[in-house]
């Protein structure tokens, strides 16, 4: 029998890619328990995927760490960075998959719901270990995809198919841009690789300027659009408001997670030629994040919408990360991540606990009276919502310091000044939440969902963030190694 | 690192912590609402007894930090736990503790509602302001006067009158958007003094001017919207009059000096240069605060509204003894604030306790209670006339000081001369006896007219038991204020050698030190 020949010789260090495959083939299982295991029992399915996210979270961790992080000649990284960015997106979607476990219940198809969660999951981890525009691509293109389906998951509600099908248009939209420049990146450099395009824009004349400017203008917009940055944030509100809570949840930590990962490689590895440029454009769009977020926030009556708008807020300040481009910035956005993946689940879990038969518990009034009734989880959201405004001893408080000490190091300081206005604005969205909890009288009866992972991710979630405002050295730590060797 | 502690034990620590121990065992242990007035109580009085070293082992003499206390909390960013206590901070703490202690018995009675979140708030809101006073590193400093924001919002917004909310959406962000200017100012400083938050750090390092000039302008902001001073004072009288009494008791005691403190502990001795360039504009400010808003008080119909004005123009003497940089001057702002620390508190328990008997804050509503009430009408009088600064009260002491320290400055910056300064703020003495006395003679003199009135019983002993400390502390520094000054005095006249000692020659020399290495770095 004839030996198979390959093209190139066979890959080494195969093993770094084994926590993708893992989730890769679980992906399949889950998907074909669901066709065999009966009605009544879905919740297998569920466990399996949330077993399944954890087991891959070991193997990251059991494969990181090694001396060589490339694999497929190079197409493929586990560097300290990806590693920290997985094991974060892996986190958050099991929060995420707790928060479903009562939601997305008595529906049918269960098993899919969680399938395209891990699908979704998978492309965003082969997104941020991706060192050229080709894996990237596939991996955004992979969550994309699952990411509409899910939004759209209540079919028959109305507004969630009328938010997926806005973002399926603005998404495609997006996604065309980010081909669009990435195809003008080719075409000067004639690569793909990441690194190999770096050297090229950064040694080519005045000549090739304008053709790598508008790919990079492109590609940035495209990438904006995902991370949901002013002004290319108009389907956020909507998408948020229409997807199911949890998938809202999911949605606004994991894809951003990835994005801003994407983000910050093709940075710091393609585009360190044109630092100027793109310092410019970021600071434009962080300015107008900020305000977008901050202010339009004030306007909305429901508190997904709202959160919508504080995620772009949010994902202003991270951009000040970016803006001061040292490894003190990306530290500085990792450690905002982190902080911020604890108060988002925190805070959703607490809006699907106030989801009644048949009141949504999403506009702001149906918090009114909330703390004589349920003294805990009013006290849990107060404190999440003074982290998000900023307050110290809560994690928002350093979430937003080391950004901020990031840009001041590079003599932004008008820059932060303005940061720290947009955020004192902010301040009131988050606050009058607050108000409405403590302050104002019980309107209609509560009747506040229960279970067990539940209550432990908003639980989890709050005591962290008050651990993390009291004492965020470990945090601020992790992170720091995580981006060494990044620059 | 040497530690300055004479009693080799985190006594700092032990009262910043301890309310928020006695918070916490509230929170998760007790149950009875009778129980938890009496362990808020009890908590309250364990942390004064606590303070109560700080005044017998002070060391008068020097003008170096007592107490101190360190321990690294955020390495990466050399931000560390840091404590200390001077002359000025050490009193502070003291009235802090005190005013705690008072607060929870007048509210024994007249809080029924949530009695357990108003106690923890309470004492959480002691433990951030203990801190403020005691933090000797910058960021920790911004730490606890940023968190005092949540029980404070928490506090006027719960148990606050009808326009409670927009009232206290108002006192925060007013605060809120103070202070995050101070944060982008104190990371600026970072960077520029050498990656160190500590305070004692930045009153070293020479700034240059136009630094200094920045660095100025936003601690300003922050600190003048806390004093407050005139034009972001508005959100006060809102606060004070919506908050429940004892909120308006610890905001006219306590939070007031922060703002005045801030001035004292970075203005001054970091940014001496900048501080004597803008002392025109401070003391213009503090005039207009003295005489404007004691004009505004007078016209005042409720009685909480017209003491949280006459607040504001009480501040605004401290404001001008701190900026006319003279000994005087500056012991007359420290023992002014303390000494509004007790009239103030003092006057808004009076409001509080007719409040509880008619509900009602309204002058007009009033009238001839000396006939019902009499002892209380004899405490009122007795604040009234310390309001006013009637010699043999604190106030009287504070505010001759300052007078007398402004006649004899000596502020190059000033356009006219300061004696006629001195004369501007001395119409405020008759205006303050204007709006006081004035405001006595409506509510508690006269005949019986209305029937609501009538019903009023007098004082009760938790009542009188609350007024006692302050009418004896009020006297003991308006007849013998020399212990105070005493604790003062060495470091305020540190103080005053560091606010007019110029700093430009200083960063002048290390422009020049670093000029030579980047000039050879061209070559």
């Amino acid at each position: 029998m004839a030996e198979i020949e390959f093209p190139f010789p066979f890959p080494e260090h195969l093993d770094l890619i084994m926590p993708e495959m893992i989730l890769a083939s679980m992906g399949l299982v889950v998907l074909m328990m669901s066709v065999f295991i009966s009605k009544g029992r879905q919740q297998v399915v569920a466990w399996t995927s949330i077993a399944t996210c954890i087991a891959v979270a070991y193997s990251v961790m059991s494969v990181s760490g090694q001396d060589v992080t490339m694999t497929f000649y190079g197409y493929f990284e586990l560097d300290a960075f990806a590693t920290y960015a997985k094991l974060l997106m892996l986190l958050a979607t099991v929060l995420a998959m707790f928060l479903s476990l009562n939601y997305i219940k008595d529906v049918e198809n269960v098993g899919e719901y969680y399938t395209l969660m891990l699908f979704s999951l998978l492309g965003m981890m082969l997104m941020v270990s991706a060192t050229n525009f080709v894996i990237m691509y596939l991996g955004l293109e992979l969550m994309a995809l699952c990411i509409y389906v899910l939004v759209a998951y209540q079919r028959d509600v109305i507004r969630s198919t009328e938010a997926a099908l806005k973002y399926f248009i603005l998404g495609a939209l997006s996604s065309c841009m980010l081909l669009y420049g990435i195809s003008f990146l080719y075409g000067s450099t004639g690569s793909f690789m990441y690194v190999e395009m770096g050297e090229v824009i950064a040694a080519s004349g005045d000549d090739a300027r304008l053709a790598v400017l508008t790919g990079m203008l492109f590609v940035l917009a495209g990438l904006a659009f995902k991370v949901s940055v002013a002004p290319f944030h108009m389907w956020t509100p909507d998408a948020y408001e229409g997807a199911p809570t949890p998938v809202t949840a999911f949605m606004s930590v994991v894809p951003k997670v990835a994005g801003l990962i994407v983000f910050i490689r093709i940075l710091v590895d393609v585009l360190p030629g044109l630092q100027e440029e793109y310092t410019t454009l970021l600071i434009f769009l962080a300015v107008l994040s900020m305000a977008v977020g901050n202010i339009a926030a004030i306007a909305q009556r429901n508190i997904k919408r709202m959160l919508a708008y504080s995620t772009i807020g949010h994902i202003g300040f991270i951009l000040l990360g970016m803006i001061a481009g040292t490894s003190a910035g990306y530290s500085g956005i990792l450690i905002y991540m982190t902080i911020y993946l604890f108060m988002t689940m925190g805070v959703f879990g607490i809006i699907i606990m106030m989801r009644r038969d048949d009141i949504q518990g999403e506009l702001l009034d149906d918090f009114a009276g909330l703390a004589k009734v349920r003294p805990g989880y009013a006290l849990a959201m107060g404190l999440l919502m003074f982290s998000m405004a900023g307050i110290p001893f809560l994690g928002g408080f350093w979430a937003k310091y080391v950004v901020f000490i990031a840009v001041i190091e590079q003599g932004h300081i008008i820059l932060a000044t303005l940061g720290v206005l947009f955020s004192a604005i902010g301040a009131f969205y988050y606050i009058r939440i607050i108000k409405y909890m403590y302050f104002d009288e019980e309107r209609v009866a509560f009747n506040f969902g229960k279970g067990l992972p539940l209550q432990f991710t908003v639980v989890a979630s709050t005591l962290i963030i008050v651990a993390v405002g009291l004492y965020p050295e470990p945090v601020m730590e992790i992170c720091r190694t995580a981006v060494i060797g990044l620059l | 690192m040497d530690l300055h502690n004479v009693l080799d034990f985190p006594i700092l620590s032990l009262a910043i912590f301890l309310p928020t121990f006695g918070a916490l065992v509230i929170w998760l242990f007790i149950k009875d609402e009778h129980a938890i007035r009496w362990a808020a109580l009890a908590t309250s009085v364990a942390t004064f007894l606590v303070t109560l070293p700080l005044i017998f082992n002070f060391d008068t003499s020097t003008s170096h930090m007592q107490f101190e206390e360190f321990h690294e909390w955020i390495p990466a960013f050399n931000i560390n736990y840091q404590l200390g206590v001077d002359g000025i901070s050490m009193p502070f703490i003291l009235l802090t503790s005190l005013l705690i202690i008072i607060c929870i018995v007048s509210a024994w009675k007249c809080i029924q509602t949530r009695i357990k979140e108003y106690m923890i708030s309470f004492l959480i809101l002691e433990t951030t302001l203990i801190g403020v006073f005691s933090a000797m590193d910058a960021m920790l400093f911004y730490f606890f006067w940023e968190a005092l924001l949540i029980p404070m919002y928490l506090m006027i917004g719960i148990w606050g009158g009808k326009n409670r909310v927009y009232a206290t959406l108002k006192f925060f962000l007013y605060t809120l958007v103070g202070s995050v200017l101070m944060l982008i100012a104190l990371l600026a400083m970072y960077f520029e003094a050498g990656e160190t938050f500590s305070m004692l750090a930045f009153m070293d390092y020479p700034f240059n001017f136009q630094w200094q000039f920045w660095i100025f302008l936003a601690f300003f902001i922050a600190f003048a919207v806390k004093v407050p001073m005139w034009p972001v004072h508005t959100w006060l009288p809102d606060a004070h009059t919506e908050a429940p009494t004892a909120g308006s008791v610890i905001l006219a005691g306590v939070l007031l000096k922060m703002g005045a403190y801030g001035y004292l502990r970075f203005s001054l001795p970091m940014l001496p240069d900048a501080s004597q360039y803008f002392a025109p504009m401070m003391i213009g400010l503090s005039l207009v605060a003295i005489v404007y808003i004691s004009l505004v008080a007078m016209m005042q119909r409720d009685m909480k509204r017209l003491i949280a004005y006459s607040s504001i123009a009480h501040m605004g003497f401290v404001t001008l003894g701190t900026f006319v940089f003279t000994v005087q001057g500056l012991e007359g702002a420290v023992i002014n604030m303390i000494s509004h620390g007790f009239v103030a508190a003092a006057l808004f328990l009076c409001v509080g306790v007719m409040y509880d008997r008619l509900h009602t804050r309204e002058i007009s509503d009033y009238g001839g209670v000396v006939n019902v009430m009499p002892v209380f009408a004899a405490i009122m009088l007795f604040f009234s006339m310390a309001n006013v600064a009637l010699p043999g009260t604190s106030a009287f002491i504070g505010e001759i000081m300052v007078l007398l320290g402004t006649f004899a400055a000596d502020v190059d910056t000033l356009p006219v001369s300061a004696k006629w300064i001195a004369i501007a703020a001395t119409i405020s003495v008759v205006l303050s006896a204007c709006y006081t006395l004035w405001m006595y003679k409506r509510v508690v003199m006269g005949d019986l007219v209305k029937d609501t009135v009538r019903s009023m019983g007098d004082v009760s002993k938790r009542e009188f038991m609350m007024f006692v400390p302050l009418i004896l502390l009020t006297l003991w520094v308006g007849f013998y204020p020399v212990p105070v000054l005493d604790v003062l005095h060495a470091t305020i006249e540190n103080l005053v050698e560091q606010s007019t000692t110029s700093k430009l020659d200083a960063a002048a020399a290390l422009l020049l030190e670093h000029a030579p290495a980047v000039h050879a770095g061209t070559h």
